[in-house]
Order: C-alpha cells, then structure tokens, then sequence
C-alpha cells in the first residue's frame, strides 16, 4: 500500500497547495528551500536536481559533514535559514531534535518507512540503510570471527583497526551497551584500546586493509562498494563478512532526514528521497540499502532481511552520552 | 606619550571587539554546564593532551626556528650557489596546506602518522614563517659589526649568536609565535596524521557528542596556553630596531668546503617540503584529470580568489591600524589591543566559526552566510598573521621624519598618511599577501561560515576527500598550491628585496 508511484504523491501535495482547503493548508508555500546535507554534493545533487526539475521547487543544498552541520544547527537555533536537514547518521539528527529543532513528520512520510528506522517521536526518518561489516584480509585473517567480541582475543594485539571518533561506530558501541550492558561494553572497549589500531573515519580503515596495514576493521558496507566502483571491485584485496547470528557487530544503521522549518516543499523533498525514484537512486549509486517496500537492494548486496542484524531500534540508540563516556573511560578518544 | 589619532582607535578598538567575540561565545557556553565542563577538565585524559600539544609545539617551534633560520641565513648571508633558487623553494611551502601535505605524505608512505609525522609536516609548514621573517630582518642588518667581532677574534658561530643573533631576534621571535600558535590550532593534518592534541579534542568533542560545553572547557584551556605563549614572547623578543642607516654593500661568509654541504642540505629540505607533496599532486591529478569538471573548478577558483583579495584588502588596512597603534603610539590600550588580536589566533577555526554562526544567525542575521561573515572570520583568525608582517616595517620608519613633518605643521593625520604609510607600504602589501594565502588555506570556518552553495578550492577539495576520491581532490589541491604560490613568492622577493638594492 506504500508503493505509490512519485507522480501520485506530487500531484497530491500540489493539490493541497492549489486547493488550500484541507488542514495542511496552514502550511506556508515556499518556491524554494534549503537543505542542510550532510552527505556528498557528488551523491546528492544529481538527485536535487532532478527534484528541481520535476516540482519547480529551487532547493539550496549547504553541504558539510553532518556533525558540523548538527553543531550549526544547534547554535543557530530558532534562526535557523535550514527547511530540511539531511544527515548521515542518526546521531547528528538526535542531538538536533533533542534541542526541539525538527518538527514532527506527517504520518504518511513515517508510514513509509519501518519504524526500527525512523525516530520513535516522528522527528526524523530514514532514508537509506547500510549495515557494520567486518572487513578484512583474507591471506591474513583466515575466518571471520563468529562474534565482535572475539576481537578482544590477545591474536587481535595491533591488527584490527576501529574509528572511536566515528558515528557509525559510536551507534555500534551504544547497541552493545543496550544489549549488553556497561560492564561488558567496558570490557570490550578496554581490550580495543589493548588491541586496535586506532582511524579517524571508515575510509581510512579501508584503506588500512587494502594496504596491509592492519588486517581487519571495522566499517560501514558501502565504503567497501565505493572503493571497488572507484578502483575497480577486481582490484580489492579485502573482504567484507558478517559475524554471526544477531552479533551486535552486524548493527544496521541509516542515514536520514528531518524537517527543520515546515512546509509543502519540505515535505514533498523528503518525499522525493523516499520515493520509488529516490530509493532506487541511492541503490544504484551508493549500495546504500533502501527502507521502503517494493525497492531490490544491489545484486551484489546481502538482502536486509538477511542481515544477521541485533535485535534493536535506531531511536534505542539515543543514549550517545553514555557511549561516549564510556569510550572516554576506555581512553579511546 | 603621544596621543594615535581616532580613526585608529575607531580600527583597532572593533578589530578587538571582533576577536573577543569567540572568547564571549566559549564563556556563555561553558557557564551553561560549569560542573561538566570541570569534570571534562579533570579527566586524565586532558593531561595526557597537554602533555602531547605542549610537546608538539615546542618541538616544531624550536625545529622550524632552526630551519628557517639557516635556509635564510645561507640565501642571504652565505656565498651558497643558486640562493635565490633556494629562497624561492624555502618559502613555497607556505603555499601548501598542511592537511594537503600530509595527505600526499600518505598517499605515498600509508603507515606515516603518529609524533613524528605530524612533527615532520608541521615542521615543513610552518617554517617558511620563520624563513621570511629572518630574511627580511637579516637583509637589513649592519654587516660591519659583524666584520669588527670577526676582526676582534671571534669565531664564526659566535658572530652569530652574539651579533647576528640579537639584531633578528625580535622578527625570529614573532615569526616562531607565529608557528607555535599554528600549532596549537591545527586540526586537518593532525586527524590526518593521527596524533592527538587539544585541537583535536576540541574538534571531536563537537563532532563526536555534539557537546560544545566540554568543547569551550577545552578551547579555553587552549586559550590560557596561548597567552602563556604569547607572554614568554614579549619577553624573549627584545626591541625593534629602527633602521636608521643606508644599507651597505654586504660581505658574504665563504663557505667553502660546506658550500656542498650546505646544498645539499637545502636540496634535500625542499626535496621533503615541496617535492613530496608537489609529486604526489601531479600523480593523482593525472589519474583525476579525465573526470575534471572545468567549469566547478572555475568557479572555486574564483570564488577563492574572490574571498583571498576582500580579505587581504579589509584585514589588511584593520592589521596597518593596529600596528600603527601599538607600534608607534605604545598606548596602553594600544598594546592591549595587539594582545587580543593575538590571543585568539591560536583557537580552533570551528571554535570561531560556531561563534559567528552563533551571533551571526540570532543577532545578526541580515549578514549571516554572507561574504562579510566570512570575511570578519577571517579577520579573527588571521590579523595576527598581518601584523606579525606589517609590524616591522612600520617599526622601522625613523621616527625623526615623523618628528620633522610634524614640526613643520603637518597635523598627525596626515604625516601617518604622508610620511608613514608610503614608507611602511611595501611591508603592508606583504602583509596583504600573507593573509590573501592563507586565507586561500583555510577550511573548518569556510565550511560553516561560507554563503549557501559558494565554493572554493579549498571546499571542493574538502568534498573530494570527503567521497576518497583523491584523483578528484588533486586537481583542486595543486591549483590552490599555484595560486598561493603566488602571495609566497611576492612575499620572498619583497623580503629579499634590499638585498638586491644594494647589489645592484
């Protein structure tokens, strides 16, 4: 029943605009708006532009990483000139809407997504899901170990690289918390600061592996992907793999959106990037997972419901604070 | 004590009003979570950075002291063969961004990080400050005292700490300030490279957790340091001296058996500093030129160039107030003006940033995201770089021409105008070019403060890392690497130029 084509979606929304009489008319038109993104103006724009095309709304992208971002939000606050904030990660959208900067997304855009991957109070959606891979040398590292938490073994000492400054990896340490508790989150975090070697971001650890630096790391999916389309998946050394069942390292995660300052054309440009145009774009573009129904992830991809995935919600994933202090305790930041 | 007329207090009393605004910013935010931001403070973590900048500063302060002092005192001093080739290739490093130095280090050697690394970089970076400004003192200096202590009995290294020495002091001292607060501020090749300093903490605390209490804790501690910093220069720079005679026909120190030697060892300094990076540029930017979009890079061409000269132009008439003020007036409210300016050099650019974002958004919104906003970032980070080059000069104008055209009648106003300025006019366009290249350089405030959808070369570079599509940067970091080069060279010739004067 969420499979409606974009055409349908935009008429409607124009149809609200034009007629004005139903409740959505307290919305304010706007023939353009900006976007806060967070995420390459390599990978967005093409699709901004065609969004643009299709609607004649001007949208403005301001691009910069997410935290950046989130940080310019919070300081600009009310002010804010945003209509939409685009993020790379859950984090960067949580600690905007924990200043109560984004407004509550209409149903009909939450209803397009599983909740597991959207805010439990409607702030902000998910857009495209990438999962934590286990990506390593496969003439150095025979198998992959059944568990994440097997890295803590002393035959990790100086060969597994982690990124603790890391969003994605931070979302990663708050779910073994979650489900596993502080002592034992500490535990493991301790051993990593024994064992790992420590990265500034996921490319950066791939591009460790690659190098035969380290023998194993810890990243995103599609980094991997992006590598491979750039230098040819041919010329890869490294692998990716899956722990076993449900592990905590197998996390799924996504990038999303939410609405700063209301109106029609913010709406209709999340619409856009959860429409069957939008989702498909992102899967043929990045590897990223879609998260609405009816859209086939890449053919090289594991299918999501396949994903030996924890048991969990990204909005569970809220409690960055005590992550962090925790990761802090470690001494690993 | 002679009273500096308003229009440059008018200049240099909002010059320091702007650089306190960071410093407001970082209080407003650490009195909301006081107990945190101790707690943050009292971590043994915060030890551990201290330990790690304080010896990262000293070590590339006194190392880029002792390499730009010696690649300016064998191109101007020395009888080494091709000088002038050497000064050009001692000063281009000024040109290449740190992070993109660092990068192409690791492009090259993956495994490069850690102390060293960051030591080595950072070394190479900055000593073209050193080097500029020990030229341009050494060049000016009074050769025959030299020749006196030499005739006196004095060894060759002893000329040199006890005549030579003392007289670039005060320019040594105020280029490794410089330095050191380059250091202390630097993020983009310290992530890189991996090490961990205050800087980065600050970066990560805003980035990580969002948690700009512990972020202004943090920056504040930095700032305490950079006024410890600041304090142990004013005590160690000793007076400017005045040039007061024509300058002679200087003698240069035969080298001879170290002349090879001595090539050798500028060879392989600029083999490090400009080779390395400047090769791999070329190496991915053959990869990268296929996919080259000619008319994006135009346009953050422009619009670098475009920021660089309102910049230079703006900063740099604010920088000639300043240092009038402090420099020929030594108000006390002059001098505290200087200080300020200098205190908040050594902030993080995103400390300075998100303050503007701060006031810029809620107070000031109509010239929010607008070049002017940047342009008053800028001039936050950057006026200590003007006045470190705009000082000596208007320093050295004697002070007897001012006295004579004021006795003759001339009101104070118009001999600064007159008299001073045209005298001190060179040095303020070497000014002008110093913050014009780094501002070319400059990227965490320029990512946040910059108008929606205006790019630059320094921008689109961040944007090409961002997706690890370095064949793709490298077009971008070699065209930026030209266009500063520029501002370098006019700077190395500017500071060269009495040497040919006297040649000739």
């Amino acid at each position: 029943m969420f499979k409606k084509p974009l055409a349908l979606v935009l008429a409607a929304v124009a149809a609200v605009s034009v007629s004005g009489c139903t409740a959505e008319a307290a919305l304010p038109d706007k023939s353009s708006i900006t976007v806060y993104a967070g995420r390459s103006e390599a990978l967005i724009q093409p699709m901004v532009d065609q969004f643009t095309l299709d609607t004649g709304i001007e949208v403005e992208v301001r691009y910069a990483g997410s935290a950046e971002l989130a940080a310019q939000l919070l300081e600009e606050g009310q002010n804010s000139p945003a209509d939409v904030f685009f993020a790379q990660d859950a984090g960067a959208l949580g600690a905007v809407a924990k200043a109560a900067l984004l407004t509550k997304l209409p149903d009909e855009i939450l209803g397009l997504v599983s909740p597991q991957y959207s805010a439990a109070d409607g702030s902000w959606v998910g857009v495209s899901g990438r999962v934590r891979v286990f990506v390593y040398n496969p003439d150095t590292v025979a198998s992959v170990p059944s568990s994440v938490f097997d890295l803590a073994e002393p035959e990790w000492q100086g060969r597994i690289a982690i990124a603790p400054t890391n969003a994605s990896f931070q979302a990663f340490v708050t779910a073994m918390r979650v489900l596993h508790g502080e002592d034992k989150t500490l535990e493991w975090l301790r051993a990593m600061k024994t064992n790992a070697v420590i990265y500034e971001k996921n490319s950066a650890i791939l591009e460790a592996v690659e190098s035969k630096i380290v023998d194993a790391g810890l990243i995103n999916h599609y980094y991997w992907f992006a590598m491979g389309r750039e230098i040819g998946f041919e010329n890869l050394t490294s692998r990716l793999g899956q722990f076993e069942a449900r592990d905590v390292g197998n996390l799924i995660n996504a990038a999303g959106v939410g609405i700063v300052s209301d109106s029609n054309a913010a709406r209709s440009f999340v619409e856009y990037l959860l429409s069957q145009t939008g989702q498909q774009y992102f899967v043929d573009q990045t590897s990223e997972y879609p998260l609405i129904s009816g859209i086939e992830a890449g053919v090289d991809l594991t299918p999501l419901s396949q994903i030996p995935a924890p048991d969990i919600d990204l909005s569970d994933l809220d409690s960055l604070e005590e992550t962090l202090n925790l990761i802090r305790e470690a001494g690993l930041i | 004590m002679r009273k500096p007329p308003a229009l440059l207090v008018v200049f240099g009393v909002s010059a320091a009003l702007l650089a306190v605004l960071p410093i407001g910013y970082l209080v407003l935010r650490l009195f909301e979570g006081f107990d945190k931001a101790l707690a943050e403070l009292l971590r043994l973590r915060t030890l551990e950075l201290l330990g790690n900048t304080i010896l990262l500063v000293t070590a590339v302060s006194i190392s880029a002291l002792v390499l730009g002092f010696a690649q300016a005192w064998l191109t101007t001093r020395s009888n080494v063969k091709f000088a002038a080739v050497f000064a050009v290739l001692a000063a281009l490093p000024l040109a290449i961004p740190s992070y993109v130095m660092a990068l192409g280090y690791i492009s090259i050697f993956p495994n490069f990080s850690g102390f060293f690394a960051s030591w080595l970089v950072l070394t190479l970076a900055t000593s073209p400050y050193v080097f500029l400004g020990v030229t341009a003192a050494l060049v000016r200096i009074d050769t025959a005292s030299e020749e006196v202590a030499r005739t006196l009995g004095l060894g060759r290294f002893q000329v040199l700490r006890r005549i030579t020495w003392p007289q670039v002091r005060p320019a040594a001292t105020a280029a490794v300030l410089l330095v050191a607060l380059y250091v202390l501020s630097e993020f983009g090749a310290i992530a890189l490279l991996r090490y961990d300093t205050f800087t980065r903490a600050i970066y990560n605390a805003y980035r990580g957790s969002f948690d700009r209490t512990s972020a202004a804790a943090l920056a504040l501690v930095l700032l305490a340091i950079t006024l410890i910093v600041i304090w142990f220069e004013r005590r160690y720079r000793g007076g400017y001296l005045a040039n007061t005679k024509a300058l002679s026909k200087r003698v240069r120190v035969d080298l001879g058996s170290w002349s090879w030697a001595a090539m050798a060892g500028l060879t392989l300094v600029a083999l490090v500093s400009v080779g390395v990076p400047i090769f791999s540029l070329l190496v991915w930017s053959l990869q990268g030129s296929a996919s080259l979009d000619l008319a994006m890079l135009l346009d953050a061409l422009w619009g670098s160039v475009r920021l660089a000269l309102i910049s230079g132009l703006v900063i740099g008439v604010f920088a000639t107030a300043v240092a009038l003020w402090a420099v020929r007036y030594r108000t006390k409210l002059g001098v505290l003006v200087e200080t300020v300016s200098w205190a908040t050099h050594a902030l993080p650019a995103v400390v300075v940033g998100l303050a503007l974002v701060f006031f810029g958004a809620n107070i000031t919104p109509w010239i929010y995201q607008t070049t002017w906003m940047l342009v008053i970032a800028y001039m936050i980070l950057f006026l200590p770089n003007a006045l470190a080059a705009i000082s000596t000069p208007i320093a050295q104008v004697p002070k007897d021409l001012e006295d004579v055209s004021q006795s003759l009648g001339v009101p104070a106003n118009r001999t600064l105008f007159k008299v001073v300025l045209p005298i001190a006019f060179p040095g303020i366009i070497a000014g002008v070019g110093l913050v014009a290249l780094t501002v070319l350089k400059e990227l965490p405030a320029t990512l946040l403060l910059r108008p929606t959808e205006t790019n630059t070369l320094a921008t689109r570079l961040w944007g090409a890392t961002e997706d690890l599509a370095y064949s793709q940067a490298a077009p971008y970091a070699l065209l930026l690497v030209i266009i500063a080069g520029l501002p370098a060279l006019a700077l190395n010739s500017q500071a060269r130029k009495a040497l040919s004067e006297v040649r000739g």
